[in-house]
């Protein structure tokens, strides 16, 4: 690790334990950005989903969907040393960008996003602690692998915490 | 959609070249009559794109902008988005609404509007180019407004073309207005349906 600034980009996900990581998801529009972070090994990661199942296909290791995204997510910070019970794990994005009359509605991926998400949080025994979702804003995510902390900032405004560990 | 598709046929492109610049000529006239200043096009091209590079080709998802965006369906469906950058969309608005540089600060109802405008005329004088060159009609939704991050308002085209495949083709020029140096990036993304469609189409000279 660099320690460093890492983008998570569309479809991505990014793992860290070292301190002076910063994990970025920008402008997530119907997109979610999930964090997972175990406050006693201080690993964290972040992933950036873009739609909510995979229909097409059987690639478990795509974050591009939240149905694969999230166990993915899970898997790999057991693997660099987390313990499931302790994650604290945060969402926000899923925004309906489109706000003209006869054109939303009838794809508000946002939604859809946030609805699979608590599903498979459901499944897999994770407990949300805090989400900041939906909406009709754009939001950027960041996450501070020092200490767990991850805020979200909206267009024209200031970077705040999406509660505290 | 295989994920050779990124291997797409040239001739396709080719052909989609001279639909591209013959349709971004077409809009730029139109929004040139509307505004009552020149404007030129620059580097109108046809390309597939990995979806996940889509926000980078926008100096960034974190950058503020405007998108006008409309849908549009008949014999051709695709999307279209014209994405400015957020300072260069208020003074956009300033020339559209004819007021000294400067003067807009926001967008509220009026400067939305006017920029709607925009999206629905530069759409639709594509489109008729399109129809003129192949003889398929379609016709644009109304428009949708957004002004937030560039990542954000992309959202939009990626969620819907990313369940079909990990490329898009992508249309796209940048207009410049008079000597303010306004960059719109002009966007149309058509769904694959249409692309056989536009393959298979007789191609009209002049």
């Amino acid at each position: 690790m660099s320690g460093a600034m890492s983008s998570v980009g569309l479809g991505e996900l990014c793992i860290s334990r070292d301190p002076t990581d910063v994990l970025i998801a920008f402008g997530l529009g119907s997109c979610l950005g999930i964090g997972m972070y175990d406050p006693v090994t201080r690993v964290g990661g972040l992933i950036h989903v873009v739609l909510p199942e995979q229909k097409a296909g059987n690639d478990p290791n795509t974050a591009k969907f939240v149905d694969t995204g999230i166990p993915l997510l899970l898997g790999k910070l057991v693997e660099a040393g987390a313990q499931q019970s302790r994650l604290i794990i945060r969402m926000a994005g899923g925004a309906n960008m489109l706000v003209s009359p006869g054109l939303s509605g009838t794809f508000d991926i946002g939604t859809r996003n946030i609805n699979m998400a608590h599903e498979v949080f459901k499944k897999l025994n994770l407990k949300l602690q805090k989400e900041e979702v939906g909406g009709q804003v754009g939001r950027t995510v960041r996450m501070y692998i020092a200490d767990g902390r991850m805020t979200v900032r909206m267009m024209g405004s200031q970077e705040r915490d999406l509660g505290a560990v | 959609m295989t994920p050779d598709e990124r291997k797409v046929d040239e001739n396709l492109l080719a052909k989609m070249r001279i639909v591209a610049a013959r349709g971004f000529s077409n809009s730029a006239q139109g929004l040139s009559q509307m505004i009552g200043q020149d404007l030129s096009v620059h580097s109108p091209d046809v390309d597939m794109v990995p979806l996940a590079d889509i926000p980078e080709i926008l100096g960034g998802p974190d950058n503020d902008a405007v998108g006008v965006y409309l849908r549009v369906d008949g014999e051709l469906i695709g999307q279209i988005m014209l994405v400015i950058p957020y300072q260069q969309a208020l003074e956009f608005c300033d020339m559209v609404m004819d007021v000294p540089s400067g003067t807009t600060k926001e967008f509220g109802r009026m400067e939305r509007s006017a920029l709607a405008e925009i999206g629905n005329l530069t759409g639709s004088f594509f489109l008729n180019a399109i129809y003129e060159i192949t003889g398929l009609s379609s016709h644009p939704s109304p428009p949708a407004v957004m002004v937030d991050m560039v990542g954000s308002i992309l959202d939009v085209v990626i969620a819907t073309m990313g369940a079909i495949s990990d490329h898009i083709m992508m249309f796209k020029a940048s207009f410049q207005i008079g000597d303010r140096k306004i960059q719109a990036d002009f966007w149309i993304i058509p769904d694959p349906v249409t692309l056989e469609k536009l393959t298979v189409a007789e191609m009209k000279k002049e």
